[in-house]
């Protein structure tokens, strides 16, 4: 479980106001609002990427900010944080960037076989050919692809939560829906806790157990997403309309492929 | 009437802006030194608890200093020609000309060694650093180390600052060579000085110490380059622009810092 409490945060100007939300284990759960509301900036207060300026999350029951001395890294540890842009490491190969999302003290005990069959198995997971990737760079793999190798560094640790920071942004249709498959996929098979922030409403309506809206920094909405395609909030409609056309492009894109 | 003193606000004066200005510029060098003191000492923890990652810290030794040889001989080389013709152009007088092989090698060891080398690896270590670390950092890459649980002072900071002061010396210590030998060709080629006059200039008033303080130099030196580069990486904000942006304010601080170093030094070590 994660709970937000009151997180506030401000840059030049206020981005979170005291946000309250909580995602039950288990759950999957999106969150949705205009661009620069601070969903990425709230997705990332939850292992301290950035730092609230007061409130405070708890994973578990346990605080991150104010909990006893190695909170934080058992956050971090619970956690498997997904990139908007996959963040892979420039100088290193899909081995060794995979690899990293082992946590150190399981990579010391364990030889390189066990290590290369867990790598292995996350890529398969994300639907790449470990053969064909493993010894790449990031500089040498496609959009789709970097983001499959992102999920994979997520995972291959057998995190308890996913954070996933807009997955499908600069995704084509069919990749987009590729990933919010694998997303709902992998949500399932992995037992996970998913927190998606995502511009993809309709996707994150059909694939979540949950949704919330974040408007000038407060929640403005949080619920079922029949509740959300039902409300009588204007904003709340006007993403429901733009999602529910976008989607309608997307389809007709989708056919003339 | 008079102005009601509730609604009316004055303009701040010269002296205010200027305060103002002043406060301004101490808070940000205080908060420079703060962050450059904070990982300064997170360099040193991670050496002692051994949590340098070999290979990187051979790859970085590599960078730093088998691909920077060339530069560096090319620098020190040039370094001793002019200081050789300079010196003989100002002893063709009453001065002995052997004197000019002292004029090179205290020049070339004592200050134009270090510093060149020194804003050589400016340009060519220290912004690289920095737009490398300002990359990963505006690609979310050491927040991507963050989440994943690795410290990426131990990871990427620690290996380049040990590389700088390791290779840095080293380094010196070649262009201490080539300037010195590129020197005594000069003076034979442009004033007609011998290499036995030459030497003998050079040892008459070498002290063995000149080489310690050249080498001292250049380990304070090599410190500061990747201190500050990685310093300025980790601080960049705002996309490519930005990685630009902090680039050239590092080189700025880099070269700045650099000659301010070797201001200080001559009154604590040379007296």
């Amino acid at each position: 479980m994660i709970e937000y409490r009151h997180v506030y945060k401000a840059f030049d100007r206020p981005v979170l106001s005291g946000v309250d939300l909580r995602v039950e284990t288990g759950e999957m759960f999106a969150l949705f609002g205009p661009s620069g509301t601070g969903k990425s900036v709230l997705l990332k207060t939850t292992i301290d990427l950035i730092t609230p300026d007061a409130g405070d999350v708890c994973i578990d029951g346990e605080s991150v900010y104010h909990g006893p001395p190695g909170a934080l890294a058992r956050a971090r540890r619970q956690v498997g944080y997904v990139f908007q842009n996959a963040a892979l490491f420039d100088s290193m190969n899909v081995f060794d960037n995979v690899s990293m999302g082992i946590p150190e003290e399981v990579l010391a005990k364990e030889d390189r076989l066990t290590t290369a069959r867990k790598v292995w198995g996350a890529l398969e997971l994300v639907n790449l050919e470990p053969r064909e990737v493993l010894g790449k760079t990031p500089a040498e793999l496609s959009g789709g692809m970097k983001k499959r190798v992102g999920i994979a560094r997520a995972i291959v640790g057998r995190p308890r939560i996913l954070l996933w920071d807009e997955p499908t942004t600069g995704l084509d249709p069919v990749n987009t829906a590729a990933v919010e498959r694998l997303i709902a996929r992998l949500s399932r098979e992995l037992e996970t806790t998913s927190l998606v922030v995502t511009h993809d409403i309709e996707g994150g309506l059909e694939m979540c157990d949950r949704v919330a809206m974040l408007d000038g920094g407060h929640l403005r909405f949080c619920g079922t997403p029949e509740a959300f395609r039902a409300s009588a909030d204007p904003m709340v409609q006007a993403f429901v309309d733009r999602a529910a056309a976008e989607r309608a492009l997307d389809l007709a894109e989708l056919e003339t492929i | 009437m008079k102005p009601d003193a509730t609604t009316q606000t004055s303009a701040p004066g010269p002296a205010v802006r200027a305060l103002a200005r002043f406060g301004r510029g101490s808070e940000l060098v205080l908060d420079h030194a703060g962050a450059l003191g904070t990982l300064a000492w997170q360099v040193v923890v991670s050496t002692v608890r051994l949590r340098v990652p070999r290979r990187e810290l051979l790859r970085q030794i590599y960078i730093m200093g088998i691909e920077s040889l060339p530069i560096v001989f090319v620098t020190g080389a040039l370094a001793g020609i002019v200081t050789s013709q300079q010196g003989g152009y100002q002893m063709t007088g009453a001065i002995p000309l052997y004197v000019l092989g002292s004029l090179v090698v205290e020049t070339v060891v004592l200050e134009m060694g270090p510093v060149l080398t020194a804003i050589v690896l400016v340009g060519r270590i220290g912004a690289r650093i920095t737009a490398e670390l300002g990359t990963m950092k505006v690609s979310e890459q050491i927040d991507a180390y963050h989440s994943l649980g690795r410290d990426p002072v131990s990871l990427l900071a620690t290996p380049r600052v040990l590389a700088g002061v390791i290779a840095l010396p080293v380094l010196v210590g070649f262009a201490d060579i080539v300037g010195i030998l590129a020197g005594m060709v000069a003076a034979r080629l442009d004033v007609g000085l011998g290499y036995e006059s030459f030497l003998y200039g050079a040892r008459l008033f070498w002290h063995s110490y000149d080489l310690v303080y050249s080498l001292l130099k250049a380990l304070v030196f090599g410190l500061a380059i990747p201190l500050i580069s990685i310093h300025m990486g980790l601080r960049t904000k705002g996309g490519a622009e930005g990685v630009g942006r902090t680039t050239t304010d590092a080189v700025m601080f880099m070269t700045l810092t650099i000659l301010i170093l070797d201001a200080i030094f001559p009154p604590l070590l040379l007296n």
